[in-house]
């Protein structure tokens, strides 16, 4: 039997810029969402709960923090004699220092870590986007169409369509054209970056594309229309349910926000699916005197003695007496004093918003990011 | 500390938790919402530097097995440390049979084999924060024979209820025990936490089982009062001893309070329990919490007061929970009324809408019930 049928390689070298401060010192996937979690985990747990053994982690970009944190595989339950998560930084080569130039070009240089494995797919997964989605599904699809790849894809609102890479699909799920942010776009399937690929054949497209000289040695630019233009049978593979890229600081309080409300798309608390996470040796949260606390997701080691509303507590934040925390984010061990006011804002971890000082206003302006004290 | 065997001793008589026990030894009994009670001596141990550490389990011991595993989560590598996790290896039906010292022949082999000159013996039940290399340099520099660990207490009427007491001399030896029996306010009451040379253990184990098929490691140390250098290790800080039901009521509620929690809960001497992957506590609109201790993902649209939560707990609208430890899983329905309650895992309040307790008359509700 083969142990290893696909092997997972999810991309995580990016900085996320968008999220300003909060990627100053850590890479995009190792971003904190969701009261305990950093985004990476969600790919993570769907590659777990989806039976497979073997996951490689490309890192490039601020990569310590993510490294340590990914390479903890018990975390995931991929802790077994033959399974891992493996961290993939550019190395230093005989022939120079090989940073890496393109999503397409990452795997390429690790040709030789697949090779170990010798899979029959290898799947391509991006290590910023927060959905649950079962990979096993997708891989009978690709089996089931005798495809050469399959690209996992979502429906987008039309009048969105334009900001993704579209899909334009035969009735039986073959892709006909891809068309990369289309100014008129012909469908709404919009790729979420999710591929599966035969290994014999990317493992060729890659070696041929890293010789090609115009090429930005990118999936989505080159490897995917290369593999069309060649003829290769293209299919997508329909998901449905959340699915959200938080490219921005606004995106991510939005995403943090959707887990408020129970019956949101993205259900954490079903057992069926569970997003594992860093095992955090604390106690459970604690609801003093004095606190009001509605609408809100809390993690534990949390001290609430104040009023929460309509926010997202990550692990130990303190929010003392007479403190308001509404419609807001704060990441872990953030610290809100006796009186001050929060309001519509993400307050970074660590950050203590000082006795009685007012952070951010109501309304439905932008959101702002708190990464400093604040004093009253 | 690499020099000692760690073992957590086997369940007795003396500390049974009514209820709860009926479903789960004593190591496994949930605390705080969160945690076991083993969490907190098996943390002791290998935030101390223990190694090596013999867990001693009595009957049903399948939730004891599955929690700890193979002590990753508690800082026990997998190479050079190890967890063993030891029971009767002959069933013993007859309960007066059934005790630490009998469990210690029948394993003896595995303590005579670990590599370690001391051990650090301590029970499940006694809840706090302590350092075992402070209870080793004590013992070294008395030159004591066995040290043993002792909290002085001033509410001896209702807690520690037959754990033995102890008279001290001057130079803290100990010259007498004696079973709390609940009739003095201020005394000194054993933790049941020891120190002494392996050998010695090993001679004591055999000669108690010689003297008595009754006898319990207490009894033969109290017997070599005379015969032996014991000396008592003044432990300060928060302990809780969670030998009966009222203790463990006690125990969850108390710590609900920030000062005393602090107490028991240091950043630096973390207690360590396996992760369940629970998300976090979402409250709705309609939740109403005040003076809580509350574990992840749980699920609260009523009011809670003055309650310990555990994981995954469901609260429904209307529903009232005041005074109560609610563990694990459990469904308090629409309306419900609890106040003095003991829920156990898993249990649903549904078709019930008033379960009052009192303090002096807890209620307990079986685990996996319907009510």
């Amino acid at each position: 039997m083969r142990q290893h049928s696909m092997v997972a390689m999810i991309l995580a070298g990016g900085r996320g810029s968008r999220l300003l401060e909060l990627t100053n010192k850590v890479a995009k996937p190792a971003v904190y969402f969701g009261g305990k979690y950093r985004i990476i985990d969600f790919p993570l747990s769907n590659c777990a709960n989806s039976n497979i053994n073997i996951v490689g982690v490309l890192t490039q970009y601020e990569s310590v923090l993510l490294n340590s944190y990914v390479t903890q595989d018990q975390r995931w339950g991929l802790d077994a004699k033959d399974s891992g998560i493996f961290v993939l930084p550019p190395r230093e080569k005989s022939e120079g220092f090989g940073l890496y130039r393109g999503t397409a070009d990452a795997i390429t240089q690790n040709i030789d870590f697949l090779d170990q494995y010798d899979p029959e797919y290898v799947l391509i997964l991006s290590g910023d986007h927060i959905y649950k989605m079962d990979y096993d599904k997708m891989l009978s699809d690709h089996k089931k169409n005798n495809a050469d790849i399959t690209i996992a894809v979502l429906e987008v609102p039309m009048k969105e369509a334009s900001r993704f890479g579209i899909m334009n699909a035969d009735e039986t799920g073959r892709i006909v054209e891809f068309e990369e942010k289309p100014k008129q776009p012909k469908s709404n399937l919009a790729s979420m970056g999710v591929y599966i690929f035969n290994w014999k054949l990317l493992r060729k497209m890659l070696n041929d594309d890293v010789k090609a000289e115009k090429s930005s040695h990118d999936f989505g630019k080159d490897i995917i229309p290369g593999a069309l233009n060649a003829g290769k049978r293209l299919f997508t593979h329909r998901f449905k349910g959340y699915w959200k890229d938080v490219g921005t600081i606004d995106s991510l309080w939005e995403a943090n926000m959707d887990l408020i409300y129970r019956g949101s798309e993205l259900d954490l608390s079903d057992t069926s699916w569970k997003i594992y996470t860093e095992d955090i040796t604390l106690p459970s949260q604690y609801i003093g005197r004095n606190a009001t606390v509605k609408n809100a997701y809390i993690n534990q080691g949390c001290i609430v003695d104040g009023h929460v509303e309509n926010s997202v507590l990550f692990t130990s934040c303190v929010v003392e007496e007479g403190a308001k925390v509404i419609d807001s984010v704060l990441m872990p061990g953030a610290i809100v004093r006796k009186g001050a006011v929060v309001r519509r804002v993400i307050v970074a971890d660590d950050v203590e918003i000082k006795e009685n000082a007012k952070v951010g206003k109501p309304g439905d302006g932008e959101i702002e990011l708190i990464h400093r004290n604040v004093h009253a | 500390m690499c020099n000692a065997l760690g073992i957590i001793n086997y369940d007795d008589a003396s500390a049974y938790v009514e209820g709860l026990q009926d479903y789960r030894p004593m190591p496994s009994v949930s605390f705080l919402g969160r945690y076991r009670l083993i969490d907190f001596a098996l943390s002791n141990m290998t935030n101390s530097g223990i190694k090596h550490v013999q867990v001693y389990v009595k009957s049903k011991p399948r939730s004891v097995f599955e929690h700890l595993g193979t002590g990753r989560q508690y800082n026990i590598n997998s190479k050079r440390g190890k967890l063993h996790l030891l029971s009767g290896e002959e069933p013993i039906h007859s309960e007066i049979y059934n005790h630490d010292i009998t469990a210690f022949m029948q394993n003896m082999q595995f303590i005579e084999e670990a590599k370690y000159p001391y051990v650090v013996i301590a029970p499940s039940f006694m809840v706090t924060k302590i350092d075992f290399n402070d209870v080793m340099a004590a013992h070294l520099e008395s030159g004591a024979d066995i040290t043993v660990a002792y909290k002085t207490i001033d509410n001896a009427k209702e807690a520690f209820i037959g754990i033995n007491t102890l008279t001290l001399d001057r130079d803290k030896r100990i010259v007498k025990f004696e079973k709390n029996q609940g009739k003095f306010k201020n005394r000194h009451v054993s933790l049941r936490m020891y120190i002494m040379r392996k050998n010695l253990f090993i001679d004591l184990v055999k000669l108690a089982q010689k003297t008595s098929s009754m006898y319990t490691l207490a009894d033969i140390i109290g017997d070599n009062l005379n015969t032996l250098n014991i000396v008592g290790y003044n432990h300060k800080g928060y302990v809780a001893c969670i030998n009966n039901l009222d203790q463990y009521f006690k125990a969850n509620m108390e710590l609900i309070c920030r000062d005393k929690a602090s107490e028991l809960f240091d950043p630096k001497w973390p207690f360590h329990t396996r992760t369940n992957d629970s998300c976090p506590t979402q409250y709705s609109p309609l939740a109403d919490v005040k003076f809580s201790t509350i574990a992840n993902g749980c699920f609260i649209e009523g009011e809670v007061r003055n309650s310990v939560l555990g994981r995954g707990v469901i609260v429904k609208p209307g529903a009232v929970v005041e005074n109560c430890i609610v563990l694990p899983g459990a469904f308090i329905g629409e309306n419900a009324r609890l106040n003095y309650c003991i829920v156990d895992k898993n249990a649903k309040i549904m078709h019930v809408k008033e379960l009052l307790g009192t303090p002096e008359d807890l209620i307990y509700v079986k685990r996996r019930d319907t009510l």
